[in-house]
């Protein structure tokens, strides 16, 4: 074993110096971890009890916000590609670390105080909607794959992907299921899951998992027919689908390896969903927006080619940073689209 | 804490200091603990032992380093709010890979980029906010053990992308943990979504060198069996790399069994008894032994000095699991001088 010495001494000392000269004069209480240096709320005495009281309609959880929800703050303050930056300095423990980790200035946030938030917030209107639909869609892209294995007669490695949508994603949507008026379906996958466990060559599998696809589908048509044939919505949709994925595919190579199945299987049906939902709307895309179309479609192709078949390929056809590479350039595109949609939207 | 400290002054922090600390090689997160450690060396006479931080193998990027875990305590940044002390800690859940030796490599779920994550340490009564970042791409979340609101229980799904802020008083004091909770609940923590959580009495604990264990398993097939085993993430390690303790010196190991589909675990220490605090919840220990069994989650406070100097091993009494990893040793060093002498709470 080859014995590599961690020198992080610069690191430790550098530590060393701020945190006593952010001491200098104060005395250290007992325990005290490091100080908070250059925190605007650190002096206020802000409550910020994140799990009482409610936020106001307009506000939006910086936290949880998808992409296209932080856009108002875009709009807004007019400062491009906001919204990303807003996610990429994720977590915030307080509204005022918008300032503190300069992703934005004082000035700026003295702007959209009041529409920002850390604490939960009810979603309305079209970010509802696409939170509703992205997850609904990812019980689909499980589902999409666990159906790929199981005819391939590989119920074992199906059984975690017919798991996965009432594990990980059926309690985040109850409530909206219930507020939509959809009948409940937790029983339906869960059966479906006990049979693949228990008796995968059952001939009843066919037609539980026929009722668990169904059952999803009918979820995702409580949506107004208008909404999902919306280019901008669904492209906020596939966003949310192929961030996943990304993370996913990420999760499932190690060296140069595909070493989690499960992963990569997980990956492979959010995309192939993400893909269909694409199919949907891409004559509307090339007749009106006909730029963006053509490098979503040609980045799309490419993309799914990373998953050749449901059960891994020995070799990893696309590294993680390629795949990154490519959702990304597809997320830049639709954001175009989505921006414009919604200011038609509007007018 | 003086304010003296400064680059470049050799005499005051040499290297071999700050690795007699246990921090190098700990970065940003351990500057923390070592602020702690220094407060706490400036009370007390607790010696350690100079130890080079050896990373487990030669593997680009490896998200295991037991030395890293040992003796690094996360206090979380401290605010004041209405008058409260809060302590507020991040945790960033990801993925990344581990060697569990040189020839298997396994993909895991990490916490601000470890395994174990970092141990969280907070005072009985202080506010606890955790800022928990899901980007591991399933969806995940923290639930911690000790008494809390319902909304603060962590069961919820924390999407992957999105933010969770968990925020609680801690209490009972005691040696506690936690973990994400979403089902498939041995998956997902197996895979490396926890960490240990201690929460100090009001009264601070007697001085002593102070070590964090966390037994672990891994099921590197998904057959709900366990392939591989460790203490602090990478098996075998300790056995390779000895935990170097003084001679006499009061030692305090917070010791948690997080091992996943095996019902229950030994800690079995050589040539020496224990006295047991059982959850860490007690300020006198409730009996001496050698050998105490822990269920999946159980954990306690173990204190112990040993009279010779030498190597000695600890390890689960279930054989098979130890040596499938969950082995180490304890390298006695002769310092007799500085030492502190028996347990306090000793009951002989
Ligand atoms: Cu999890």
């Amino acid at each position: 074993m080859i014995k590599v010495r961690y020198i992080f001494l610069a690191v430790a000392a550098c530590a060393i110096v701020s945190l006593s000269s952010c001491n200098a004069g104060t005395p250290t209480a007992e325990n005290t971890g490091t100080p908070v240096a250059n925190s605007p709320q650190a002096s206020e005495a802000v409550s910020n009890n994140s799990h009482s009281g409610h936020g106001s309609k307009n506000q939006i959880n910086i936290n949880t916000a998808i992409l296209s929800e932080l856009d108002k703050f875009e709009a807004k303050l007019a400062i491009p590609a906001l919204s990303n930056k807003i996610q990429a300095n994720r977590p915030y423990a307080s509204p005022e670390e918008l300032v503190s980790k300069k992703v934005i200035t004082q000035e700026q946030f003295n702007q959209i105080k009041d529409m920002v938030t850390v604490q939960e917030v009810a979603l309305t209107g079209e970010a509802k909607d696409v939170d509703y639909m992205s997850k609904l869609g990812l019980m689909k892209g499980h589902l999409i794959v666990a159906k790929e294995l199981l005819d391939q007669n590989q119920p074992k490695q199906a059984e975690p992907h017919i798991g996965h949508p009432v594990e990980e994603i059926y309690v985040d949507v109850e409530d909206q299921l219930n507020e939509r008026k959809v009948k409940e379906f937790k029983t339906t996958l869960v059966t479906l899951q006990d049979l693949v466990k228990s008796n995968p060559k059952a001939a009843k599998l066919k037609t539980d998992f026929a009722s668990s696809m169904q059952a999803v589908d009918g979820a995702i048509a409580a949506l107004p027919e208008a909404q999902r044939s919306k280019t901008g919505f669904v492209l906020q949709v596939i966003n949310e689908l192929l961030d996943s994925a990304n993370s996913e595919y990420g999760a499932a190579i190690a060296n140069g390896k595909i070493s989690a199945a499960i992963e990569y299987q997980d990956s492979r049906g959010f995309v192939t969903y993400a893909n269909q939902l694409y199919k949907g709307i891409s004559s509307q895309m090339a007749k009106d927006f006909p730029e963006a179309h053509k490098s979503i479609e040609t980045s799309m192709a490419e993309l799914v080619k990373t998953w050749p078949t449901a059960i891994p390929p020995a070799a990893p056809v696309k590294t993680p940073n390629d795949v990154t590479k490519l959702i990304k350039t597809i997320e830049q595109n639709s954001q175009t689209v989505i921006d414009k949609s919604s200011t038609q939207a509007q007018r | 804490m003086p304010n003296n400290f400064a680059l470049g002054q050799e005499n005051l922090w040499s290297r071999r200091q700050l690795l007699k600390l246990g921090l190098a090689g700990a970065g940003v997160t351990g500057a923390t603990a070592l602020l702690h450690m220094l407060n706490a060396q400036s009370k007390s006479i607790v010696k350690i032992p100079p130890m080079e931080a050896i990373a487990p193998t030669n593997a680009p990027k490896n998200a295991a380093n037991p030395m890293q875990v040992l003796r690094n305590f996360d206090y979380g940044t401290v605010k004041k709010e209405n008058g409260r002390t809060i302590r507020e800690f991040r945790l960033t859940a990801g993925t990344s890979i581990i060697q569990l030796n040189s020839a298997v490599s396994y993909n895991i779920w990490d916490l601000n980029g470890r395994i174990p994550g970092p141990t969280l340490r907070a005072k009985q009564g202080d506010r606890v906010r955790v800022l928990f970042y899901n980007q591991a791409g399933h969806s995940h979340s923290l639930h911690f053990h000790g008494v809390h609101p319902a909304e603060m229980d962590g069961v919820r799904p924390v999407s992957n992308g999105s933010a969770a802020i968990y925020e609680f008083d801690a209490e009972p004091y005691g040696v506690h943990l936690y973990h994400c909770h979403i089902e498939p609940v041995t998956r997902h923590i197996a895979k490396g979504l926890y960490g240990m959580f201690i929460i100090d009495p009001p009264k601070p604990r007697p001085p002593a060198d102070e070590i964090a264990l966390i037994m672990a398993g891994y099921d590197i097939n998904d057959d709900n069996r366990n392939e591989f085993y460790a203490f602090n993430g990478q098996p075998h390690y300790y056995m390779d790399n000895p935990i170097r303790i003084y001679q006499n010196q009061l030692i305090r190991l917070y010791v948690l069994n997080i091992i996943e589909f095996d019902p229950a675990v030994t800690f079995h220490l050589h040539a020496n008894f224990f006295n047991v605090y059982p959850t860490g919840m007690t300020l006198t220990p409730t009996h001496k032994a050698d050998v105490i069994t822990m269920g999946v989650a159980e954990r306690h406070i173990l204190e112990f000095s040993f009279r010779y100097p030498g190597k000695y091993m600890f390890h689960p009494h279930q054989d098979a699991i130890a040596e499938n990893g969950c082995m180490g040793q304890f390298e006695v060093v002769a310092d007799s001088k500085n030492a502190i002498s028996t347990p306090k709470n000793s009951l002989q």
